[in-house]
């Protein structure tokens, strides 16, 4: 498994556009090697390789579809309640591409 | 040295669903903006999905018609990226396991017939539309959340015609199962090109372009086109071609750059927890595909071996699927399908033409071309006579039989009052017997003239001249 260090991090938050202070990446970097630390202790467990990984807490499935029927939408006052900027009923941003 | 080409094409159709992929709010095209719009499409906290039944019947239909297997049961995964066009940071997609895998499409072209292979078909959730302006960006969410099927060709795919005759088959599927609209000018269909090439008899693939962007079935053959010969001529010359996403400008007919890709986008991909998997019975799917709406190569067989049609006909009146549904229509009455098929072809696809009308617009019912079709067939008027008719029903839906009443064009038939003329006719005119008996079988013409003229052009032609024939040969 990839070693987490600090490189590491600061790469990721950078492909995720946000930075944070040298100390929260300490932090971080600490609770991570913790983290790993647990995960070695699972893996000692005999015959765990054989385990299929689990997305759900337990084997459930449903037949459960929705009809296609329209429902109450939202008002355009509510939708763009919490919008900083309005402009023709549509949010207003920075422009990020050429 | 001789390169070829190799082409994948992804393409997103956007499903004429009432309501979203995961939300009950409405999909519509062209509403004010942000109205169509409920909180699980901008990712109210709390908020969760529920899978819309119909995007799944119709997710199954083109499954089947591309010959693909289908899951039977459904799995949903996030596609996580950050980016304003996503409420929720991530898009719902299926990636571990698409509905359906591993099918194809027969495509027809110049140099005969090729199966292009397609990898997979899933659904997702459309974005929001983003309107790019001089200085800033606006966000409409009607779209975000419209269901879609994306389907995804293996890279067999060799030029810009075999490229365009499958947007094309994938077009007509999508539409004649009533999946979508499919309107690449209008964003219901669109279509992503990855193209790279490679020294002919090579099995490594090329660095690859994508080009996106294209609206039309003969822009996709073009940028193709385009694509190709500039690769090559960079290859020609030793210099490497960059992977890049271009798109096709219309005006100068050329690809041109949007941006350099640099590494892959990883999408951290895994299995969204708000779905749980759905069992998809075997009764389910084979109701999605009993229940499918006729597809376009099915009604083709149809039209050439119980109809009689032409291939050359059949492809006509099957390019637009509204003119398919207009004849079939039209042959559950009792005229003649051939003739039914040309009157569609011909008068009334110049008449939509000249008025610039879908056939959906058209006010002739299909019952009421095959009346007139009928007139035709009994003799009751002549192709002629039935142009007059043509001309005004078209504009009324009156009923083709009154109207061709009321014009005074209804042919007489009946054979008491033809022979009644005839033999007025005869009697009139002693030289033409004469003429007859002397060989000179212009005098049937000239005797059929006087019968038209005694019956203000009403009595049948045909029965006219057999009639007279008949009597001659007896005086």
């Amino acid at each position: 498994m990839k070693a987490i260090n600090k490189e590491v991090l600061k790469d990721a938050a950078s492909r995720l556009m946000f930075d944070m202070s040298e100390e929260q990446y300490d932090t971080l970097e600490k609770e991570f090697d913790i983290m790993i630390k647990q995960m070695k202790l699972i893996g000692e467990i005999p015959g765990v390789d054989e385990v299929e990984p689990m997305t759900f807490p337990f084997d459930v499935a449903t037949d459960y579809l929705r009809e296609d029927e329209v429902e109450e939408t939202l008002s355009k006052d509510e939708v763009l309640k919490n919008a900083k900027d309005v402009v023709d009923g549509q949010i207003k941003l920075p422009k990020v591409v050429g | 040295m001789n390169f070829e080409a190799v082409i994948g094409i992804e393409i997103h159709v956007e499903m004429k669903t009432k309501s979203k992929m995961f939300s009950s709010a409405p999909v519509e095209f062209g509403a004010e903006p942000n109205t169509l719009v409920n909180p699980v499409d901008i990712a109210f906290p709390g908020t969760m999905p529920v899978v819309n039944k119909q995007a799944v019947i119709n997710a199954i239909r083109v499954s089947n018609a591309l010959h693909m297997s289908i899951d039977n049961e459904l799995w949903f995964d996030r596609k996580n990226y950050f980016y304003a066009d996503l409420p929720k940071g991530f898009q719902i997609t299926q990636d571990k396991r698409p509905i359906g895998r591993n099918g194809y499409v027969t495509i027809k072209t110049e140099s005969g017939e090729k199966k292009i292979e397609i990898e997979r078909l899933h659904m997702e959730e459309d974005t929001c539309k983003q309107l790019h302006l001089s200085t800033y960006s606006l966000l409409d969410y009607n779209r975000a959340g419209t269901p879609l099927v994306e389907i995804v060709s293996r890279p067999n795919i060799r030029s810009g015609e075999e490229a365009m005759k499958y947007v094309e088959q994938i077009k007509s599927i999508v539409q004649y199962t009533d999946v979508s609209d499919g309107k690449m000018e209008e964003g219901s269909l669109r279509c992503d090109v990855n193209i790279s090439l490679r020294p002919i008899g090579s099995d490594k693939f090329g660095t690859k372009v994508e080009i996106k962007n294209l609206n039309s079935l003969s822009n996709v053959e073009k940028a193709i086109e385009f694509e190709i010969i500039r690769q090559q001529q960079l290859l020609l010359a030793g210099i490497p071609v960059d992977q890049e996403t271009r798109r096709f400008d219309e005006t100068r007919k050329e690809t041109v750059l949007m941006r350099k890709k640099t590494d892959a986008v990883d999408y951290k991909y895994f299995t969204e927890p708000n779905i749980t998997p759905i069992r998809l019975s075997e009764g389910f799917i084979k109701n999605a595909i009993d229940t499918c709406p006729e597809l376009a190569s099915s009604k083709k067989e149809r039209y050439m071996n119980v109809l009689s049609l032409s291939e050359y006909d059949a492809d006509i009146l099957l390019q637009d699927k509204d003119v398919s549904i207009y004849f079939d229509a039209a042959t559950k009455f009792k005229a003649n399908p051939k003739l039914l098929a040309n009157w569609i072809m011909v008068d009334i696809a110049a008449y939509l033409n000249k008025n610039n009308m879908s056939i959906t617009a058209l006010k002739l019912s299909p019952e009421h071309l095959s009346d007139l079709v009928m007139l035709i067939e009994e003799g009751k008027i002549s192709s002629k006579q039935a142009k007059e008719v043509f001309a005004q029903v078209v504009e009324s839906d009156e009923s083709p039989i009154e109207v061709a009443n009321k014009l005074g064009l209804v042919q007489v038939s009946d054979e008491g009052a033809i022979r009644e003329l005839v033999l007025e006719a005869l009697n009139e005119n002693p030289q033409s017997i004469e003429d007859y008996k002397n060989g000179k079988d212009r005098a049937v013409g000239f005797l059929v003239g006087q019968v038209m003229k005694k019956s203000h052009g009403k009595a049948n032609p045909a029965m006219t001249s057999k009639m007279i024939v008949e009597e001659l040969k007896k005086r």
